[in-house]
């Protein structure tokens, strides 16, 4: 699976401009992170990648198609989860999944509901009616569908969301694993969920892209940049962007990310979180 | 498509809405079948096409919202967020919309055939009467271009605004409440008790003159091409 973003804008009718001179390859085997803060275009990245959006201009292209053309190419070969997503309530798991395999024509649901149940740590809720879930089992019948059918393509939008952290863990290595034969595309502010399996980044800021690599490539980026001092040293400095506050017996110690570090911070060995913060604080200097 | 058309049958049919609306229905049902039809309209046997076209039209409003009520499964705020998982599905959007819609219109279709059960029932304890076949003509007639305009009109509401489709409810009681020409007649029942008279013989078998057939074949195309529309832009929107 192959997706070229080519130009991409995307400008909403209300004028609202969500994304400018987009470009970008996605290329299957990997496990794409797709970073930024809220507002910054990353759903509406998504929602055009699944045709649920057309772009204002440029193109994508889907194995080399353009997607207007390949719309349903495309859909059948996608697991997708947004953001913001209902369920029927009145059905139950295993019906709501066999709704979503007859919608998706799977040829051999019943396995395959069975084999996504399985993979989201839902079987005892199988037969339970979808109202009576709660908001983590409820992301999880999300994903399943998404899973349903081992599309070659899948795109996560915040899919850890109401997840507890035993859950996150194991969702991000059911990702991890996914990704091992396909495309897949995660979209998140937990720096967490990409640090630990993204082999590839993508970092979006105010509708454009500010970095595309590796998670090891930004962390060197940020190398240099980021600092630890007690707050009692600290200046009124400009450019300094405080990233943590630790309360210690010998007073608060910050970590801080700056373009060129003030002399009494002491550098210290960038995080991904760290690096990201530094990218996006240095974009809005 | 088949089973989507199940499933959606099974959420609309098996809920409390459906059951509550069922029990509404019948016992309004009775009270006009007792009350008014078993005197009969226009000087006509209380089992009579006319008699029995008044009772459906009587009971239009309640299958009307009913209707309505259905479409509510596919157009409200929380059905549009559930819209965000099946509109990336590749089945094409017009026939998921046909599956959809063909479950609608069955809730439409099983309601209506309640009432004319129930009346059955009533005929056959009342009168031991069961010449069906005279009754099927005025059935159509009455609740066919109803329901499907119904259908049709609210599929593209919804699009519009969820909330429309609440307000659209309210259309046949402003209906039964408005002077209507002649040719619309059979929208506030005004057709079978008016209609009967004005053919001056005792008794007559049902008629439906040119006008009101005509009036209810372009509400019948109305609805289908409403419906058509409303599809479309729902496609167009999402775009």
């Amino acid at each position: 699976m192959e997706i070229k973003i080519q130009n991409v804008g995307m400008t909403y009718p209300s004028g609202k401009q969500a994304l400018k001179g987009l470009n970008l390859e996605l290329k299957s085997p990997s496990l794409i992170g797709l970073l930024g803060p809220n507002g910054a275009g990353k759903s509406t990245l998504m929602k055009l990648l699944v045709a649920a959006l057309m772009p204002t201009e440029g193109r994508i292209l889907a194995d080399g198609a353009p997607l207007e053309k390949a719309e349903r190419q495309l859909k059948a070969s996608l697991g997708y989860l947004p953001q913001d997503f209902g369920l029927f309530d009145e059905l139950t798991v295993t019906q709501f999944l066999d709704y979503m395999a007859a919608l998706k024509g799977i040829k051999n649901p019943k396995s395959a509901i069975q084999k996504t149940i399985q993979a989201v740590n839902l079987e005892e809720k199988a037969k339970s009616k979808i109202r009576t879930l709660s908001g983590g089992q409820r992301q999880r019948v999300g994903i399943a569908q998404a899973l349903l059918g081992d599309p070659p393509f899948l795109i996560f939008d915040e899919p850890t969301v109401g997840l507890d952290p035993e859950e996150r863990i194991h969702f991000r290595n059911l990702f991890s694993r996914t990704a091992q034969e396909r495309l897949v595309l995660l979209s998140t502010h937990i720096i967490e969920d990409v640090q630990s399996v993204c082999d590839q980044l993508v970092v979006i800021h105010h509708g454009t892209i500010l970095f595309t690599g590796t998670p090891e490539q930004l962390i060197e980026s940020a190398a240099g940049h980021v600092g630890v001092f007690w707050e009692r040293d600290e200046k009124q400095e400009q450019g300094l962007h405080i990233t943590a506050r630790v309360n210690t017996s010998q007073g608060i110690r910050c970590r801080a990310v700056a373009d060129k570090l003030p002399p009494y911070a002491q550098a210290e060995e960038p995080t991904l979180e760290d690096a990201y913060l530094y990218l996006i604080s240095r974009e809005a200097v | 498509m088949g089973k989507i058309f199940r499933y959606e049958c099974r959420r609309l049919l098996w809920n409390k809405f459906f059951i509550g609306l069922a029990v509404v229905l019948l016992l309004y049902g009775a009270l006009v079948l007792h009350a008014v039809t078993i005197l009969g309209v226009a000087h006509t046997a209380p089992f009579s096409p006319w008699s029995f076209g008044d009772y459906l039209s009587r009971m239009l409003p309640l299958l009307w919202i009913g209707m309505l009520f259905f479409l509510t499964f596919y157009t409200s705020p929380k059905a549009r967020r559930a819209a965000a998982l099946t509109d990336a599905a590749p089945m094409p959007p017009r026939r998921y919309a046909l599956a959809r819609c063909a479950a609608a219109l069955t809730g439409g279709a099983l309601l209506s055939l309640l009432c004319m059960v129930e009346a059955a029932v009533f005929y056959v304890r009342m009168f031991g009467w069961c010449g069906w076949g005279s009754l099927l003509l005025p059935a159509l007639a009455t609740l066919l271009p109803a329901l499907v305009f119904a259908l049709g009109s609210g599929w593209l509401l919804g699009q519009i605004r969820p909330w429309l489709v609440y307000v659209w409810m309210a259309v046949p009681f402003l209906l039964a409440a408005l002077p209507l020409p002649e040719a619309l007649g059979l929208w506030n029942g005004s057709f079978f008790t008016a209609c009967p008279l004005a053919l001056e013989t005792l008794d007559p078998a049902f008629v439906l003159p040119v006008a009101a057939a005509a009036a209810q074949a372009v509400l019948l195309a109305a609805g289908a091409a409403l419906l058509a529309w409303g599809n479309r832009l729902r496609n167009i929107t999402k775009k």
